[in-house]
């Protein structure tokens, strides 16, 4: 083996090194830690904030709405579904103001005439019903009534 | 001991890959040892992936349109208001008489609802069709990610490191189901902007025993979320007694997301 052979593999092996050294700088620690990922993600994504809070959380406070929405037609409604997201109402009950949509339109959204909604689903046409006064005015959303 | 700079530098040179060599065989063993620990082994706490494997029903014959899901969808994961960015959204599908072609539209992924636009007489059949990732058991998204920003968890979530996403665009152009999209610069979240963004079920509430937002807000039970592993899960029984379909079988995906009530063959 010649001299010229030795100096080239010292090179060589040389930016080996240098590549492996800057390598296990870069590829963060937990890289392959359960796949060809970063693991950390995994509890990063878990540790995400939730924001909807459930309908039993509201039972805590709102007694009356709660138990004549669990015995009415709206029961498979959740509260969050037309109140909102309501985690930060939870967590600080005095501090924060709930908004609520009323408008018929609101209503509409899910009981307005529509030929693609299933045929037993109770619906309405806005346009002919209730002579503009908002549904709330005589339905009890949270124990609604309809024929 | 005295030696000449010439020879320091050349018994340093045979030191280093010996030293070298011993540290990376170290490594070599630990991540050997690391890879036989992971099926026992795993992240956050009390939460244990290996025992669970989750599967999510979509009921069209049950689905209003009311587009509540991509409302709250939007909320609990931060994804901009404006139309284009959806991790669920909900399609109709409608088919008029005399005519053979299907016609699909999604105002605004559903978000404001469903305006009325052809007359009951006109249409032979019609039902909307609520779509998210699919959380494929094979999934080409994952497959196509060059950096492994991607993967699959092993309770059968797909989901995206925002921190490691180089926003290429692969995974979104692999997707077939177009359950991808690139999330906005001026997005609300700012690690996540220029990454690729989907559907995670809402790994955030399902790992806390809570179900996905879209699941905890559909009004009449169009949405249904479960845990294969756990037997006692409605899941497993809606499975079981019903004829189900997914969406592009074709493809080879094996998605999670079934359907009850489409027609499997014009559905995509």
């Amino acid at each position: 083996m010649r001299k010229i052979h030795v100096r080239v593999a010292m090179v060589y092996i040389v930016i080996a090194i240098i590549f492996l050294i800057v390598r296990s700088f870069i590829v963060p620690p937990s890289f392959g830690e359960y796949g060809w990922y970063r693991g950390d993600s995994v509890s990063e994504i878990m540790n995400l904030s939730v924001k909807h809070a459930g309908s039993y959380s509201c039972s805590n406070c709102h007694q009356t709405e709660y138990k004549a929405w669990t015995t009415g037609k709206h029961s498979t409604v959740n509260c969050e579904s037309c109140h909102g997201p309501l985690k930060y109402h939870v967590d600080d009950p005095g501090g924060s103001k709930v908004e609520v949509n009323a408008t018929r339109e609101f209503c509409g959204l899910c009981h307005n005439e529509n030929p693609s909604r299933p045929e037993g689903f109770p619906q309405i046409n806005l346009e002919s019903h209730g002579n503009g006064f908002t549904c709330v005015t005589c339905h009890n959303p949270h124990y609604p009534w309809f024929d | 001991m005295k030696s000449t700079r010439r020879e320091f530098i050349k018994n340093f040179g045979k030191i280093i890959p010996v030293v070298f060599f011993g540290l990376s065989f170290k490594k070599f063993i630990e991540t050997v040892s690391a890879k036989e620990n992971a099926s026992t082994h795993h992240p956050g706490g009390d939460y244990d992936w290996n025992q669970h494997y989750y599967a999510f029903v979509v009921d069209s014959t049950k689905c209003i349109g009311c587009g509540r899901c991509v409302v709250a969808c939007k909320e609990e994961n931060d994804v901009p208001k404006e139309p284009f960015y959806f991790r669920t959204w909900v399609e109709r599908y409608v088919w008029l008489n005399g005519e053979e072609e299907v016609k699909v539209d999604s105002p605004n992924g559903g978000f404001n609802g469903f305006p009325v636009i052809y007359d009951e007489k006109e249409i032979r059949k019609s039902y909307y069709v609520p779509k998210l990732c699919n959380q494929c058991d094979r999934p080409p998204c994952v497959q196509v990610c060059p950096v492994g920003a991607t993967y699959k968890t092993n309770d059968g979530v797909v989901l995206v490191d925002e921190k490691y996403c180089i926003g290429c665009r692969y995974c979104i152009q692999a997707c077939p189901y177009g359950a991808r999209y690139l999330y906005p610069k001026h997005g609300e979240r700012e690690p996540r902007r220029n990454t690729a963004d989907k559907c995670t079920w809402c790994y955030h509430r399902i790992t806390k025993g809570l179900k996905p937002a879209c699941v905890e807000v559909c009004p009449v039970g169009a949405r249904k979320f479960g845990d294969l592993k756990n037997p006692d899960d409605e899941i497993n029984r809606i499975l079981d007694e019903n004829r189900v379909d997914v969406l592009k079988p074709e493809a080879g995906t094996r998605p999670k997301v079934f359907y009850l009530g489409i027609d499997g063959a014009e559905v995509r």
